[in-house]
């Protein structure tokens, strides 16, 4: 398998209702606003590189004798929770002396990357099978596809919740682009949590259907 | 606030499924039954009090004094992880055949982000040890009162004629959303008034 289509694995159909399903719990609680959706997505995008890679790394040194114990299987699942959640706890450190606003707005969600199904799925799954360098490429291709379906939520739902688009402030642009009418009468039922859930699930179900209908 | 008040906080106005939108992975538990959702569910509202329970100290005892604060999601999540594997164990011993019907599973449980959020919930909130314990409790009573009704509703949906790719998980997604609509029924200030508080 080449570097590319170790990379494009994440983007594949075989995983993408994967990634959409494992990634939920964050992705369904940040995607009230299109900023801290970027927020989590980043968090989640470099936990899940530098763990993919640490494990990996660390797996290389283990015998391969091609039969996965339980013992091994949870000397594994243990180090995929001590590694991310360091990782994790070193995000939270960083976005809290970078940017403290995304650090208050993620909340509890922040610290929840360390034990986001998705990141540990991929974690187990590189350092099973994976060089380092494949690992990250795979991790960045998961954490790619994952980013855009958590941007596609949060579009939607800040756009029909509020009538807005909220992204980082720069000079002269102050972050928030007002949507017409929407603006000043929004659906607001998709900014509560429920509106999440009713997304996530018409999501879910789109990608059902497209991929029932592919050969 | 009133342990009456802390009780339907956690179980049903910040339900932790239908407010905070944590444990509806499925890999938190399948739809299953409904029997198979509040076995479940006892034994993540189990997990979850004394995971709220072992957080406090840890933070109260260990983290805070030490200035380790930085620590605390390490700490949080492997304690969760260690409880998980204890109780695992304990269920085994009181009764295998039911650890081995139920599905329950280390990896299961202690990627719930539901439990991990819970601890993390108590923490930040400020409750003592007795109310963090309550507040684990009540908040697992919640998580399986709505895995109860969310299994219940995919049984009575099995008969009927569904679009293909909303079968499973999209529709146990929508109906939770809707179920998340109704429960916003159970408002603070509605419960603080008939509890007088």
């Amino acid at each position: 398998m080449t570097p590319s289509d170790v990379l494009s694995r994440g983007i594949s159909r075989e995983n993408r209702t994967a990634v959409l399903l494992v990634g939920l719990c964050p992705a369904a609680a940040v995607s009230v606003r299109v900023i801290d959706s970027l927020w989590m997505s980043a968090g989640i995008f470099v936990v899940m590189l530098l763990s993919s890679f640490c494990t990996t790394l660390l797996a290389r040194g283990r015998a391969d004798d091609g039969e996965v114990t339980p013992r091994a299987a949870a000397g594994s699942w243990l180090a995929a929770l001590v590694i991310s959640s360091f990782l994790t706890g070193s995000f939270e450190l960083v976005l809290l002396r970078a940017a403290p606003e995304a650090s208050a707005a993620l909340g509890i969600y922040a610290p929840l990357i360390a034990v986001n199904c998705l990141v540990l799925t991929v974690i187990d799954e590189s350092s099973r099978a994976l060089s380092p360098a494949r690992a990250v490429l795979d991790a960045a291709g998961k954490g790619a596809v994952f980013a855009a379906c958590l941007l596609l939520i949060s579009v939607l739902r800040e756009v029909l919740g509020a009538g807005t688009i909220t992204l980082f402030p720069v000079s002269g642009f102050s972050g928030t682009i007002v949507i017409g009418s929407l603006s000043s009468d929004p659906a607001r039922a998709f900014s509560f949590a429920g509106g999440g859930l009713l997304c996530l699930g018409y999501l879910a179900a789109l990608v059902g259907a497209v991929k029932d209908r592919r050969p | 606030m009133s342990w009456v008040g802390l009780i339907l906080v956690f179980s049903l106005v910040d339900n932790v499924i239908l407010s905070r939108l944590l444990g509806i992975s499925p890999r938190a538990g399948g739809a299953g039954s409904a029997r198979a959702a509040v076995w479940l569910g006892v034994s993540t509202a189990v997990l979850m009090g004394f995971s709220a329970l072992v957080g406090w100290v840890i933070d109260a005892v260990v983290l805070e004094p030490l200035r380790l604060g930085f620590l605390r999601t390490p700490a949080f999540v492997l304690s969760v992880a260690g409880l998980t594997y204890l109780l695992e164990a304990a269920a085994a011993r009181i009764s295998p055949l039911l650890v081995r019907t139920s599905g329950f599973s280390l990896p299961g449980v202690a990627v719930n982000c539901a439990t991990i959020g819970i601890v993390l919930l108590t923490t930040r909130g400020g409750y003592t040890a007795a109310e963090s314990l309550i507040a684990g409790l009540a908040a697992g009573l919640g998580f399986m009162l709505v895995r109860a009704l969310l299994a219940a509703i995919s049984e009575r949906l099995e008969i009927e004629r569904i679009p293909r790719a909303l079968r499973g998980f999209p529709l146990e997604l929508i109906s939770a959303g809707l179920m998340a609509y109704a429960f916003m029924a159970f408002d603070r200030a509605f419960l603080a008034r008939i509890l007088g508080g």
